[in-house]
């Protein structure tokens, strides 16, 4: 009993009753929900009051306040944007895209790097560049968007996220359906390790930054499909003489066949069939068709022309699984 | 010797001021460490933290104690919650609380939120921005106790 008003007078000479309730209030008011948690360097202040009456009228006294300051938690996710993203052999700048994400709840810079000797895939993507999305519209913009210099990073808002392009160079020796796999790490650069760990004075405002469940480095794979076609090309001959069997002798009509098969899950554009005339022989005028449709001789709009010593039919591009068949003729001089 | 004294002369000055009321109220925030131990068993201990990080449990303890003469009646018991405090239960105690800024009370259950379309949701335990505990009997004279409530640091 003796000792409860020492206590109680205690508490009196922590706090300026007013002052306490008016620090609770502010800080209240202008906290942002941040789904990364509170931000770091932010103090939580806690005071309770007592209302009561014990004979001289209601009264209300304060409690102590108690402060924690919230220290910075380092965590980065990174998520790649695609299942597959198609590439042919050669092909440069094929693009993958990630998103990392500062799910800390401080401002923090993550350093970039890329591994594409990860295994689990068919060949290893050649890294060129890291690119960041420097107007935010998820696309690779070449002139625009940021090249990444490791060492220059600017530190990423809680809970922001930004896009990061990997340009790299499909190598020529691939084949129709082999995929290729780089992996994007992001680590922040305060410091990464086990969730837990600890680093003294460097958090925001001050405080300890300490690393999250994320270890604070994150990582995620983009994949490459490559996406080839290839094109073989078939061509027979049946002749016709004018006695009406099939022997090579002077006046009877060759006909030949000429089959482009393109197979693979890609396609081939600027497919062109050229063949010349045999010696000895002599075109029939007008003989070519394509798919069993008659073409002119004439270059002009229809695909196909003869120029006096070969014919020629542009097919353009033509997808993995197509046939184009062309037929012409000729007569034995 | 002196030195103490002087500290108690510091602590007892102001005393007239507590000598109105005679009621103290003390306010204790601890937070939970989860520890496994080499069995794997699992461990909470309680510890007055510096700092917390998001997700942090944390266990605030009030303690009241009516040192006067008389009896303390109509005694109430307010804590805001701090804004990144989610509300986390009380324990039996169940207090009152608001989910309007101490405006309307009541259990969290009979509670509402209007939410941004002006329709009504129930409230929710991270609505909560006030608990209150008001007390049917009078805290006699020499008379203690304590109320908790949880939180997590958002």
């Amino acid at each position: 009993m003796v000792k409860a008003p020492v206590g109680g007078a205690r508490h009196h000479t922590l706090l300026l009753p007013s002052s306490t309730v008016a620090l609770a209030v502010a800080l209240m008011t202008p906290m942002p929900a941040q789904a990364a948690g509170t931000l770091a360097g932010t103090t939580i202040s806690n005071t309770a009051s007592a209302s009561f009456d014990n004979g001289s009228g209601n009264q209300t006294i304060n409690s102590n306040t108690v402060d924690m300051r919230v220290d910075e938690v380092l965590d980065v996710v990174v998520a790649d944007q695609a299942t597959d993203v198609p590439t042919t052999p050669g092909a440069t700048n094929q693009v993958l895209t990630y998103r990392v994400t500062n799910t800390g709840n401080g401002p923090e810079a993550f350093a970039l790097g890329t591994i594409a000797n990860v295994g689990g895939d068919d060949y290893d993507p050649v890294v060129a560049q890291i690119y960041i999305d420097a107007n935010n519209n998820g696309t690779y913009d070449a002139g625009t968007d940021t090249l990444y210099v490791a060492g220059s990073e600017s530190a990423l808002q809680p809970d922001a996220t930004m896009t990061v392009f990997v340009l790299a160079t499909t190598p020529g020796s691939v084949a129709d359906g082999n995929r290729g796999i780089v992996t994007l790490v992001a680590a922040a650069k305060t410091g990464t390790g086990a969730p837990g760990t600890a680093f003294a004075g460097l958090g925001e405002g001050g405080g300890d930054a300490i690393v999250g469940s994320t270890g604070a480095d994150g990582q995620d794979n983009g994949n490459f499909l490559v996406s080839a076609a290839t094109v073989s090309l078939v061509k027979s001959a049946t002749i016709v003489d004018p006695f009406g069997s099939s022997e090579p002798v002077p006046g009877a009509i060759i006909t030949y066949t000429i089959t482009a098969t393109v197979a693979g899950s890609g396609s081939v554009s600027g497919l062109a069939i050229n063949d010349n005339i045999p010696a000895d022989t002599a075109y029939v005028a007008g003989s070519i068709t394509l798919g069993g449709s008659p073409l002119t001789d004439a270059a002009d709009a229809d695909a196909g022309d003869f120029n006096g010593t070969r014919i020629h039919i542009g097919l353009g591009t033509v997808a993995g699984g197509q046939t184009r068949t062309v037929t012409f003729r000729t007569r034995i001089n | 010797m002196r030195k103490l004294l002087i500290l108690l002369l510091a602590t007892l000055a102001p005393a007239p001021a507590l000598a109105a009321n005679q009621i103290a109220l003390d306010n204790s925030v601890f937070v939970e460490r989860v520890t496994t131990d080499a069995s794997g068993k699992q461990r909470v201990l309680l510890e007055e933290p510096k700092v917390v990080v998001p997700g942090d449990r944390l266990v605030f303890v009030l303690n009241y104690r009516n040192a006067g003469g008389e009896p303390a009646d109509k005694f109430v018991i307010t804590n805001p919650m701090p804004s990144a405090v989610r509300f986390a239960g009380a324990g039996d105690a169940s207090p009152i609380v608001s989910v309007d800024g101490g405006k309307a009370w009541g259990a969290l259950d009979t509670l509402s939120v209007i939410q941004p379309d002006g329709t009504r949701r129930p409230a929710q335990p991270a609505d909560v921005t006030h608990i209150r505990w008001a007390f049917q009997k009078p805290i006699p004279a020499g008379g203690s106790g304590k109320v908790m409530f949880r939180g997590v640091v958002k």
